[in-house]
Protein backbone atom coordinates (compact mmCIF):
# COMPACT_ATOMS: atom_id res chain seq x y z
CA UNK A 1 0.00 0.00 0.00
CA UNK A 2 1.32 3.09 -0.68
CA UNK A 3 0.29 7.19 -0.93
CA UNK A 4 -2.38 6.35 -4.16
CA UNK A 5 -3.98 3.95 -2.06
CA UNK A 6 -4.39 5.83 1.24
CA UNK A 7 -5.36 8.86 -0.78
CA UNK A 8 -7.47 6.93 -3.44
CA UNK A 9 -9.50 5.24 0.01
CA UNK A 10 -9.46 9.08 1.49
CA UNK A 11 -11.61 10.08 -1.64
CA UNK A 12 -13.72 7.07 -1.70
CA UNK A 13 -15.16 7.93 1.68
CA UNK A 14 -15.49 11.72 1.27
CA UNK A 15 -18.04 10.58 -1.78
CA UNK A 16 -21.80 9.72 -0.44
CA UNK A 17 -22.88 6.02 -1.11
CA UNK A 18 -25.39 7.10 -4.04
CA UNK A 19 -22.78 8.68 -6.13
CA UNK A 20 -20.55 5.63 -5.78
CA UNK A 21 -23.38 3.53 -6.24
CA UNK A 22 -24.16 5.66 -9.71
CA UNK A 23 -20.43 4.90 -10.57
CA UNK A 24 -20.90 0.89 -9.59
CA UNK A 25 -24.17 0.62 -11.75
CA UNK A 26 -22.46 2.08 -15.18
CA UNK A 27 -19.23 0.32 -14.55
CA UNK A 28 -21.54 -2.77 -14.52
CA UNK A 29 -23.62 -1.99 -17.14
CA UNK A 30 -20.56 -0.86 -19.39
CA UNK A 31 -18.71 -4.44 -18.42
CA UNK A 32 -22.04 -6.15 -19.14
CA UNK A 33 -22.47 -4.93 -22.76
CA UNK A 34 -18.38 -5.33 -23.59
CA UNK A 35 -17.61 -8.63 -21.58
CA UNK A 36 -18.27 -11.57 -23.65
CA UNK A 37 -19.70 -14.12 -21.05
CA UNK A 38 -22.28 -13.32 -18.50
CA UNK A 39 -20.96 -11.44 -15.13
CA UNK A 40 -22.03 -12.00 -11.46
CA UNK A 41 -25.42 -10.66 -10.81
CA UNK A 42 -24.57 -7.18 -8.37
CA UNK A 43 -27.00 -8.42 -5.57
CA UNK A 44 -27.07 -5.81 -3.21
CA UNK A 45 -25.93 -3.10 -5.92
CA UNK A 46 -29.48 -3.73 -7.26
CA UNK A 47 -31.54 -3.98 -4.27
CA UNK A 48 -30.18 -0.14 -3.49
CA UNK A 49 -30.93 1.38 -6.78
CA UNK A 50 -34.21 0.12 -6.75
CA UNK A 51 -35.15 0.77 -3.12
CA UNK A 52 -34.25 4.41 -4.27
CA UNK A 53 -35.91 4.24 -7.44
CA UNK A 54 -39.16 3.10 -6.27
CA UNK A 55 -38.71 5.65 -3.35
CA UNK A 56 -38.36 8.84 -5.73
CA UNK A 57 -41.27 7.46 -7.84
CA UNK A 58 -43.17 7.70 -4.42
CA UNK A 59 -41.60 11.45 -4.16
CA UNK A 60 -42.70 12.57 -7.74
CA UNK A 61 -46.32 11.15 -7.18
CA UNK A 62 -46.28 12.88 -3.54
CA UNK A 63 -45.38 16.25 -5.29
CA UNK A 64 -47.45 16.34 -8.31
CA UNK A 65 -50.46 18.20 -6.99
CA UNK A 66 -48.30 20.92 -6.08
CA UNK A 67 -47.99 23.77 -8.50
CA UNK A 68 -45.99 25.63 -6.48
CA UNK A 69 -43.02 26.49 -9.62
CA UNK A 70 -40.03 25.95 -7.49
CA UNK A 71 -41.01 22.43 -6.75
CA UNK A 72 -41.94 21.67 -10.44
CA UNK A 73 -38.57 22.22 -11.63
CA UNK A 74 -36.81 20.18 -9.24
CA UNK A 75 -39.96 17.37 -9.97
CA UNK A 76 -38.54 17.55 -13.50
CA UNK A 77 -34.98 17.54 -12.23
CA UNK A 78 -36.12 14.27 -10.62
CA UNK A 79 -37.76 12.83 -13.00
CA UNK A 80 -34.97 13.27 -15.15
CA UNK A 81 -32.77 11.43 -13.16
CA UNK A 82 -34.86 8.72 -12.50
CA UNK A 83 -35.65 8.28 -16.48
CA UNK A 84 -31.75 8.19 -16.66
CA UNK A 85 -31.62 5.36 -13.75
CA UNK A 86 -34.58 3.30 -15.49
CA UNK A 87 -32.61 3.23 -19.08
CA UNK A 88 -29.94 1.80 -17.19
CA UNK A 89 -31.18 -0.79 -15.23
CA UNK A 90 -33.04 -1.66 -17.79
CA UNK A 91 -30.26 -1.63 -20.82
CA UNK A 92 -28.05 -3.90 -18.05
CA UNK A 93 -31.32 -6.51 -17.07
CA UNK A 94 -31.80 -6.33 -21.15
CA UNK A 95 -28.45 -7.10 -21.73
CA UNK A 96 -27.97 -9.93 -19.52
CA UNK A 97 -31.08 -11.55 -20.79
CA UNK A 98 -29.74 -11.50 -24.30
CA UNK A 99 -26.49 -13.54 -22.99
CA UNK A 100 -28.69 -15.63 -21.06
CA UNK A 101 -30.83 -16.64 -24.36
CA UNK A 102 -27.51 -17.04 -26.74
CA UNK A 103 -26.17 -19.70 -24.54
CA UNK A 104 -28.70 -21.19 -22.40
CA UNK A 105 -27.30 -24.20 -21.35
CA UNK A 106 -24.26 -23.37 -21.00
CA UNK A 107 -25.28 -20.69 -18.43
CA UNK A 108 -27.57 -23.10 -16.46
CA UNK A 109 -24.51 -24.80 -15.95
CA UNK A 110 -22.49 -22.64 -14.95
CA UNK A 111 -25.08 -21.60 -12.57
CA UNK A 112 -24.76 -24.46 -10.73
CA UNK A 113 -21.48 -24.61 -10.06
CA UNK A 114 -22.00 -20.57 -9.23
CA UNK A 115 -25.19 -19.80 -7.84
CA UNK A 116 -24.47 -16.13 -7.53
CA UNK A 117 -24.19 -15.56 -11.11
CA UNK A 118 -27.83 -14.94 -12.05
CA UNK A 119 -30.92 -13.56 -10.09
CA UNK A 120 -33.32 -15.78 -9.07
CA UNK A 121 -35.91 -13.77 -11.82
CA UNK A 122 -32.87 -14.60 -14.25
CA UNK A 123 -32.67 -18.51 -13.04
CA UNK A 124 -36.61 -18.90 -13.38
CA UNK A 125 -36.83 -16.89 -16.86
CA UNK A 126 -33.75 -19.55 -18.03
CA UNK A 127 -34.98 -22.80 -17.14
CA UNK A 128 -38.85 -21.58 -18.34
CA UNK A 129 -37.54 -20.03 -21.73
CA UNK A 130 -35.29 -23.37 -22.11
CA UNK A 131 -38.40 -25.78 -21.20
CA UNK A 132 -40.37 -23.35 -23.83
CA UNK A 133 -37.97 -23.92 -26.33
CA UNK A 134 -37.29 -27.45 -26.36
CA UNK A 135 -40.56 -28.71 -26.09
CA UNK A 136 -41.08 -25.96 -28.97
CA UNK A 137 -38.41 -28.03 -31.09
CA UNK A 138 -39.69 -31.56 -29.53
CA UNK A 139 -43.40 -30.80 -31.00
CA UNK A 140 -42.04 -29.34 -34.23
CA UNK A 141 -39.95 -32.56 -35.30
CA UNK A 142 -37.16 -33.65 -32.78
CA UNK A 143 -39.83 -36.25 -30.71
CA UNK A 144 -39.79 -38.20 -34.29
CA UNK A 145 -35.97 -38.35 -34.47
CA UNK A 146 -34.48 -41.73 -33.07
CA UNK A 147 -34.35 -41.63 -29.33
CA UNK A 148 -30.48 -41.51 -29.82
CA UNK A 149 -30.56 -38.23 -31.62
CA UNK A 150 -33.19 -36.34 -29.55
CA UNK A 151 -30.69 -35.13 -26.92
CA UNK A 152 -29.87 -31.24 -27.01
CA UNK A 153 -26.91 -31.15 -24.70
CA UNK A 154 -24.81 -34.34 -26.84
CA UNK A 155 -21.26 -34.31 -26.72
CA UNK A 156 -20.87 -37.06 -28.99
CA UNK A 157 -18.95 -37.61 -31.99
CA UNK A 158 -16.87 -34.74 -30.48
CA UNK A 159 -18.53 -31.81 -31.30
CA UNK A 160 -20.42 -30.77 -27.76
CA UNK A 161 -24.06 -29.44 -29.11
CA UNK A 162 -23.52 -26.52 -26.22
CA UNK A 163 -22.67 -23.66 -27.47
CA UNK A 164 -20.24 -21.23 -25.29
CA UNK A 165 -19.37 -17.79 -25.66
CA UNK A 166 -15.44 -16.87 -27.26
CA UNK A 167 -13.70 -16.69 -24.06
CA UNK A 168 -10.61 -15.03 -26.31
CA UNK A 169 -12.61 -12.06 -27.76
CA UNK A 170 -10.41 -8.81 -27.17
CA UNK A 171 -11.83 -6.00 -25.16
CA UNK A 172 -10.89 -2.53 -23.87
CA UNK A 173 -9.59 -2.36 -20.26
CA UNK A 174 -8.21 0.56 -17.86
CA UNK A 175 -6.37 -0.69 -15.04
CA UNK A 176 -6.94 1.08 -11.78
CA UNK A 177 -4.73 -0.38 -9.71
CA UNK A 178 -0.82 -1.69 -10.40
CA UNK A 179 -1.58 -5.28 -11.60
CA UNK A 180 2.00 -6.23 -12.68
CA UNK A 181 2.48 -9.14 -15.57
CA UNK A 182 -0.27 -10.49 -17.48
CA UNK A 183 0.58 -13.37 -19.44
CA UNK A 184 -1.35 -14.29 -22.84
CA UNK A 185 -2.64 -18.13 -22.27
CA UNK A 186 -1.35 -19.57 -26.02
CA UNK A 187 0.78 -16.82 -26.61
CA UNK A 188 4.23 -15.61 -25.71
CA UNK A 189 3.00 -12.56 -25.18
CA UNK A 190 3.65 -10.81 -22.08
CA UNK A 191 2.95 -7.32 -20.52
CA UNK A 192 3.12 -5.12 -17.32
CA UNK A 193 -0.43 -3.42 -16.37
CA UNK A 194 0.36 -0.04 -14.27
CA UNK A 195 -2.35 2.10 -13.31
CA UNK A 196 -3.92 4.62 -15.47
CA UNK A 197 -2.79 2.11 -18.52
CA UNK A 198 -5.74 0.84 -21.22
CA UNK A 199 -5.19 -2.10 -22.94
CA UNK A 200 -6.84 -4.01 -25.49
CA UNK A 201 -6.35 -7.59 -24.45
CA UNK A 202 -7.96 -11.12 -24.72
CA UNK A 203 -11.09 -11.66 -22.40
CA UNK A 204 -9.56 -14.63 -20.80
CA UNK A 205 -6.28 -13.15 -19.65
CA UNK A 206 -7.79 -10.18 -18.07
CA UNK A 207 -10.87 -11.61 -16.45
CA UNK A 208 -9.64 -12.41 -13.17
CA UNK A 209 -8.64 -8.41 -12.17
CA UNK A 210 -12.02 -7.26 -14.06
CA UNK A 211 -13.90 -9.42 -11.63
CA UNK A 212 -11.37 -8.57 -8.39
CA UNK A 213 -12.19 -4.71 -9.46
CA UNK A 214 -8.58 -3.65 -10.34
CA UNK A 215 -9.28 -3.52 -13.98
CA UNK A 216 -12.31 -1.67 -15.50
CA UNK A 217 -13.92 -2.69 -18.66
CA UNK A 218 -14.33 0.32 -21.18
CA UNK B 1 -29.10 -36.15 -52.21
CA UNK B 2 -28.16 -36.92 -48.66
CA UNK B 3 -28.57 -32.93 -46.78
CA UNK B 4 -29.59 -31.08 -49.97
CA UNK B 5 -33.32 -30.49 -48.00
CA UNK B 6 -31.08 -29.23 -44.59
CA UNK B 7 -28.93 -27.30 -47.26
CA UNK B 8 -32.38 -25.46 -47.97
CA UNK B 9 -33.90 -24.51 -44.62
CA UNK B 10 -30.76 -23.57 -43.62
CA UNK B 11 -30.80 -20.76 -46.57
CA UNK B 12 -34.24 -20.08 -45.60
CA UNK B 13 -33.50 -19.93 -42.27
CA UNK B 14 -30.70 -17.15 -43.31
CA UNK B 15 -32.92 -15.65 -45.63
CA UNK B 16 -35.30 -14.78 -42.54
CA UNK B 17 -32.21 -13.18 -40.77
CA UNK B 18 -32.43 -10.42 -42.71
CA UNK B 19 -36.60 -9.63 -43.82
CA UNK B 20 -38.76 -7.58 -41.60
CA UNK B 21 -41.43 -9.85 -41.26
CA UNK B 22 -41.71 -13.90 -40.71
CA UNK B 23 -41.96 -15.96 -44.44
CA UNK B 24 -44.38 -18.82 -44.18
CA UNK B 25 -43.04 -22.10 -42.18
CA UNK B 26 -41.83 -25.05 -44.35
CA UNK B 27 -43.61 -27.76 -43.49
CA UNK B 28 -42.66 -29.86 -45.95
CA UNK B 29 -39.34 -29.04 -45.70
CA UNK B 30 -39.05 -30.14 -42.03
CA UNK B 31 -41.36 -33.31 -42.67
CA UNK B 32 -39.37 -34.37 -45.46
CA UNK B 33 -36.06 -33.52 -43.50
CA UNK B 34 -37.37 -35.79 -40.58
CA UNK B 35 -38.28 -38.11 -42.49
CA UNK B 36 -34.93 -38.45 -44.54
CA UNK B 37 -33.47 -39.35 -40.78
CA UNK B 38 -35.86 -42.13 -39.81
CA UNK B 39 -34.72 -43.18 -42.97
CA UNK B 40 -31.29 -42.97 -42.45
CA UNK B 41 -31.41 -44.24 -39.09
CA UNK B 42 -33.56 -47.45 -40.43
CA UNK B 43 -30.67 -48.00 -43.54
CA UNK B 44 -28.20 -48.27 -40.31
CA UNK B 45 -30.10 -50.54 -38.28
CA UNK B 46 -30.26 -52.65 -41.77
CA UNK B 47 -26.32 -52.68 -42.49
CA UNK B 48 -25.97 -53.14 -38.79
CA UNK B 49 -28.31 -56.32 -38.72
CA UNK B 50 -25.96 -58.96 -40.28
CA UNK B 51 -23.54 -58.44 -37.41
CA UNK B 52 -25.39 -58.59 -34.36
CA UNK B 53 -23.86 -56.26 -32.12
CA UNK B 54 -20.22 -57.58 -32.37
CA UNK B 55 -19.09 -54.86 -35.72
CA UNK B 56 -15.64 -54.32 -35.69
CA UNK B 57 -15.23 -51.39 -37.98
CA UNK B 58 -11.51 -52.10 -38.82
CA UNK B 59 -12.39 -55.30 -40.61
CA UNK B 60 -15.17 -54.05 -43.24
CA UNK B 61 -13.69 -50.42 -43.85
CA UNK B 62 -16.32 -49.99 -46.47
CA UNK B 63 -19.46 -50.78 -44.45
CA UNK B 64 -17.91 -48.49 -41.51
CA UNK B 65 -17.14 -45.86 -43.85
CA UNK B 66 -21.49 -45.97 -45.34
CA UNK B 67 -22.01 -45.94 -41.81
CA UNK B 68 -20.48 -42.71 -40.58
CA UNK B 69 -21.52 -40.46 -43.29
CA UNK B 70 -25.37 -42.00 -42.17
CA UNK B 71 -24.20 -40.70 -39.14
CA UNK B 72 -22.83 -37.28 -40.40
CA UNK B 73 -26.04 -36.82 -42.15
CA UNK B 74 -28.19 -37.50 -39.97
CA UNK B 75 -26.39 -35.25 -37.14
CA UNK B 76 -25.93 -32.59 -39.68
CA UNK B 77 -30.32 -32.60 -40.69
CA UNK B 78 -30.65 -32.14 -36.93
CA UNK B 79 -28.37 -29.33 -36.67
CA UNK B 80 -30.01 -27.89 -39.52
CA UNK B 81 -33.62 -28.09 -38.36
CA UNK B 82 -32.56 -26.69 -35.01
CA UNK B 83 -31.22 -23.65 -36.75
CA UNK B 84 -34.22 -23.54 -38.78
CA UNK B 85 -36.24 -23.15 -35.67
CA UNK B 86 -34.27 -21.28 -33.24
CA UNK B 87 -33.72 -18.23 -35.97
CA UNK B 88 -37.60 -18.50 -36.58
CA UNK B 89 -38.23 -18.40 -32.68
CA UNK B 90 -35.65 -16.08 -32.10
CA UNK B 91 -36.99 -13.77 -34.66
CA UNK B 92 -40.76 -14.18 -32.76
CA UNK B 93 -38.89 -13.16 -29.53
CA UNK B 94 -37.77 -10.17 -30.78
CA UNK B 95 -41.48 -9.59 -32.01
CA UNK B 96 -42.73 -9.89 -28.44
CA UNK B 97 -40.19 -7.92 -26.90
CA UNK B 98 -40.75 -4.97 -29.18
CA UNK B 99 -44.69 -5.15 -28.65
CA UNK B 100 -46.02 -6.37 -31.46
CA UNK B 101 -48.95 -8.68 -30.84
CA UNK B 102 -47.69 -11.71 -33.49
CA UNK B 103 -51.30 -13.42 -33.25
CA UNK B 104 -53.14 -10.69 -33.46
CA UNK B 105 -51.21 -9.71 -36.62
CA UNK B 106 -51.23 -12.94 -38.38
CA UNK B 107 -55.40 -13.00 -37.80
CA UNK B 108 -55.38 -9.66 -39.66
CA UNK B 109 -52.98 -10.64 -42.51
CA UNK B 110 -55.43 -13.80 -42.91
CA UNK B 111 -58.41 -11.63 -42.66
CA UNK B 112 -56.97 -9.08 -45.03
CA UNK B 113 -56.00 -11.34 -47.77
CA UNK B 114 -59.58 -13.12 -47.26
CA UNK B 115 -61.27 -9.59 -48.20
CA UNK B 116 -58.55 -9.15 -50.99
CA UNK B 117 -59.16 -12.83 -52.21
CA UNK B 118 -62.82 -11.81 -52.40
CA UNK B 119 -65.07 -14.82 -53.79
CA UNK B 120 -62.07 -16.65 -55.08
CA UNK B 121 -61.16 -17.48 -51.03
CA UNK B 122 -62.84 -21.00 -51.38
CA UNK B 123 -60.25 -22.23 -53.71
CA UNK B 124 -57.17 -20.09 -52.38
CA UNK B 125 -58.07 -21.83 -48.66
CA UNK B 126 -54.35 -23.29 -48.70
CA UNK B 127 -52.78 -19.89 -49.62
CA UNK B 128 -54.51 -18.18 -46.76
CA UNK B 129 -52.66 -20.43 -43.78
CA UNK B 130 -50.77 -18.88 -41.44
CA UNK B 131 -46.91 -17.98 -41.70
CA UNK B 132 -46.47 -19.69 -38.16
CA UNK B 133 -47.13 -23.17 -37.59
CA UNK B 134 -49.48 -24.58 -34.64
CA UNK B 135 -45.94 -25.41 -32.94
CA UNK B 136 -44.82 -21.85 -32.74
CA UNK B 137 -47.81 -20.29 -31.78
CA UNK B 138 -48.14 -22.17 -29.19
CA UNK B 139 -44.52 -20.90 -28.67
CA UNK B 140 -45.10 -17.31 -29.45
CA UNK B 141 -48.33 -17.88 -26.60
CA UNK B 142 -46.41 -19.29 -24.07
CA UNK B 143 -43.65 -16.98 -24.86
CA UNK B 144 -45.23 -13.76 -24.35
CA UNK B 145 -46.54 -14.76 -21.09
CA UNK B 146 -43.57 -16.09 -19.50
CA UNK B 147 -41.80 -12.35 -20.65
CA UNK B 148 -45.68 -10.86 -18.74
CA UNK B 149 -44.16 -12.74 -15.43
CA UNK B 150 -40.20 -11.85 -16.00
CA UNK B 151 -41.26 -8.37 -16.59
CA UNK B 152 -44.40 -8.34 -14.33
CA UNK B 153 -40.78 -8.09 -11.65
CA UNK B 154 -39.70 -4.88 -12.62
CA UNK B 155 -42.73 -2.62 -13.00
CA UNK B 156 -40.88 0.45 -11.92
CA UNK B 157 -37.98 0.40 -14.67
CA UNK B 158 -40.47 -0.96 -17.93
CA UNK B 159 -37.80 -3.36 -19.24
CA UNK B 160 -39.47 -3.61 -22.97
CA UNK B 161 -38.74 0.24 -22.86
CA UNK B 162 -36.74 2.44 -25.15
CA UNK B 163 -33.07 0.93 -25.66
CA UNK B 164 -31.92 4.61 -26.49
CA UNK B 165 -30.35 6.52 -23.75
CA UNK B 166 -33.05 8.96 -22.89
CA UNK B 167 -32.20 12.95 -23.49
CA UNK B 168 -35.27 15.05 -22.53
CA UNK B 169 -38.09 14.27 -20.32
CA UNK B 170 -40.69 15.96 -22.67
CA UNK B 171 -40.77 15.40 -26.71
CA UNK B 172 -43.08 16.57 -29.21
CA UNK B 173 -44.72 14.21 -30.80
CA UNK B 174 -47.26 13.89 -33.93
CA UNK B 175 -50.78 11.90 -33.58
CA UNK B 176 -50.69 9.69 -36.49
CA UNK B 177 -53.74 7.52 -36.02
CA UNK B 178 -56.64 8.34 -33.02
CA UNK B 179 -55.75 6.98 -29.94
CA UNK B 180 -58.17 8.22 -27.54
CA UNK B 181 -57.72 9.56 -24.09
CA UNK B 182 -54.50 9.01 -22.07
CA UNK B 183 -54.09 9.76 -18.93
CA UNK B 184 -50.77 11.34 -17.78
CA UNK B 185 -49.75 13.27 -14.08
CA UNK B 186 -50.78 16.70 -15.76
CA UNK B 187 -54.42 15.44 -16.51
CA UNK B 188 -55.58 13.59 -19.81
CA UNK B 189 -55.06 13.85 -23.39
CA UNK B 190 -57.40 12.95 -25.92
CA UNK B 191 -54.91 12.37 -28.85
CA UNK B 192 -57.12 13.05 -31.89
CA UNK B 193 -55.72 12.56 -35.51
CA UNK B 194 -52.67 15.40 -36.72
CA UNK B 195 -52.70 17.05 -33.45
CA UNK B 196 -49.03 17.88 -31.92
CA UNK B 197 -48.16 17.19 -28.14
CA UNK B 198 -45.33 18.40 -26.37
CA UNK B 199 -45.57 15.44 -23.45
CA UNK B 200 -43.62 13.42 -20.96
CA UNK B 201 -41.65 10.44 -22.85
CA UNK B 202 -42.36 8.11 -20.26
CA UNK B 203 -46.34 8.65 -20.94
CA UNK B 204 -46.44 7.92 -24.49
CA UNK B 205 -43.36 5.57 -25.03
CA UNK B 206 -45.96 2.53 -25.93
CA UNK B 207 -48.20 4.69 -28.44
CA UNK B 208 -44.95 5.58 -30.13
CA UNK B 209 -43.96 1.67 -30.52
CA UNK B 210 -47.07 0.81 -31.76
CA UNK B 211 -47.01 3.62 -34.23
CA UNK B 212 -49.60 5.64 -32.87
CA UNK B 213 -47.55 8.86 -32.22
CA UNK B 214 -44.78 10.29 -34.09
CA UNK B 215 -41.78 11.73 -32.39
CA UNK B 216 -40.80 15.04 -33.89
CA UNK B 217 -37.09 15.47 -33.42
Amino acid sequence: MDIDDLLAEVTADAVPQETRDLQELTRCWVAERVAPELLVWPESLMERVLARVRSQIELVEEQTGNMDPKTNFKLIIIQTELERFKFLVRSFLRTRIAKIDTHPLHTLHLHTSQPTLLSPSELSYLTAHHALLSNHYASSFLSQFPASLQKLDDTTGGISMIDSPDEHKAVFVRCLRDVGVVRVDGTEREFEMRRGDVWVVRWSAVRQWVVGGDCELI
Amino acid sequence: MYGEIGNKLVQHAKRTQALPHLPPYQTEMVRAATREVRDLDKDVAAILEPFAGSFNPSSEPATACSLLVNHLCMRRNKRCLLAYHRVRADKLEEMCWSGIDVLERQQQQQTSKNIGDGTTSMAGEGVNSSSLSPEEEEYVRQYSDLLAAYKGQWTDIDLTGSLEPPKDLFIDVRVLKDAGEIQTEYGAITLSKNSQFFVRQGDVERLIAQGYLQRLS
